[in-house]
């Protein structure tokens, strides 16, 4: 492949970077995993890349890739644990403003949604992305109305891991 | 869900506080060989092929059939193996062209749909060649039986008693069955551990569009 489309890619890869550490953050525990993953999705960029004809942007083209890397590409190495991981979220609060009862239902928050499963995990992630209903079922291949049913449900299931005895 | 927005707000608000991946990184990453699942099925799959095509060359039935004083079956054994290398040849064909449909840019559930055939293809394959290992076992003993004069003796001695042809015929399947469950369970586990999180989460995404 020529320098030229090499350099291009690299290029917004690079700017476009946030898309992938976001879903190893959300795919992955502990910085190994987290590296391991982005270079696995990298890769598969690279790859899919002489089939990206421009005609969308290149972030909502590297969403998909990178979302099919790490639900069914790639093989985890270890075991999750998702406890330890959390701990390692704590510097993304130093800049807020204090807010303990706040922190403290994030915290509860990030939990929950470590314990849903791999499918889950990708339309909780398209929602915080501020993602529509169309791109989601787009995305993953079910219908709008299943993608909407199934997003109601794993609300249901957070609220479960929240509070369990749904007090 | 208000906790749900708030986890939003933090996850957008966020987005910038990873440490950024430069490009000199970036373009040591994209040399770098991929460690998919794919990948591993497509070499797991070409040392299946040649596994099983190396068995099927390696057996000498012509040098057998010669020694046994029964070369009139050559002509037989030759049509066998013409028949087993166009199964092959189609095989690896349809191998292909399943492989090249892979693509991560299809959707996430078709991905997995065509990973999962191009996998079903090899499986067809291994269960062809575990028939034809067991036609070719029956057929290898009824030729020993029926035309090898070495066993003149040994079919004497069963015909003389049934409970040496019960121990035969019993010795022979369970022989038959061990090689069968193994090779069964050796699969179960190559693929079961490289495969189950992607049927977990076929399973998944099949069930949110019933």
């Amino acid at each position: 492949m020529s320098d030229n489309l090499e350099h291009s890619f690299v290029k917004q890869l690079q700017e476009n970077q946030n898309i992938i550490h976001k879903i190893c953050r959300l795919y992955t525990n502990g910085e190994d995993a987290h590296k391991d993953l982005f270079q696995e999705i990298t890769i598969q960029l690279w790859k899919a890349f002489p089939k990206f004809r421009g005609d969308s942007k290149f972030s909502t083209w590297a969403y998909r890739v990178a979302l099919n890397t790490a639900i069914t590409l790639y093989r985890k190495t270890k075991r999750s644990i998702n406890t330890i991981e959390f701990e390692g979220r704590q510097h993304f609060l130093k800049d807020v403003e204090y807010d303990y009862e706040e922190e403290e239902q994030l915290k509860l928050m990030y939990k929950a949604v470590y314990q849903l499963n791999d499918i889950e995990k990708a339309l909780i992630f398209m929602y915080l992305e501020d993602k529509d209903y169309q791109e989601i079922s787009e995305t993953l291949g079910i219908s709008e109305v299943n993608a909407r049913v199934k997003m109601n449900r794993i609300k249901g299931k957070l609220k479960k891991i929240l509070n369990p005895l749904g007090i | 869900m208000k906790e749900l927005d708030l986890l939003k707000k933090d996850w957008q608000k966020n987005e910038n506080s990873f440490e950024q991946v430069s490009e000199i990184e970036i373009y040591k990453m994209i040399h770098k060989k991929s460690s998919s699942i794919v990948k591993w099925i497509l070499i797991i799959s070409i040392l299946e092929v040649l596994l099983w095509s190396c068995l099927s060359l390696c057996f000498d039935s012509d040098g057998y059939l010669k020694n046994i004083q029964h070369s009139e079956l050559i002509g037989y054994f030759e049509l066998l193996n013409y028949a087993n290398y166009a199964v092959i040849l189609i095989f690896i064909y349809s191998f292909y062209k399943r492989y090249k449909v892979i693509s991560t840019i299809a959707t996430t559930k078709q991905l997995m749909q065509d990973i999962l055939k191009t996998r079903k293809t090899v499986q067809y394959y291994v269960w062809y060649n575990l028939g034809m290992l067991v036609f070719s076992l029956i057929v290898g003993f009824i030729i020993a039986f029926a035309y090898n004069p070495e066993m003149d003796t040994f079919k004497q001695q069963i015909n003389s008693s049934a409970k040496i042809m019960a121990i035969t015929i019993g010795v022979l399947s369970i022989l038959s069955i061990a090689l069968f469950g193994l090779l069964w369970l050796f699969y179960r586990v190559l693929y079961g551990t490289l495969l189950r999180r992607l049927y977990a989460n076929y399973k998944e995404l099949k069930k949110i569009d019933l």
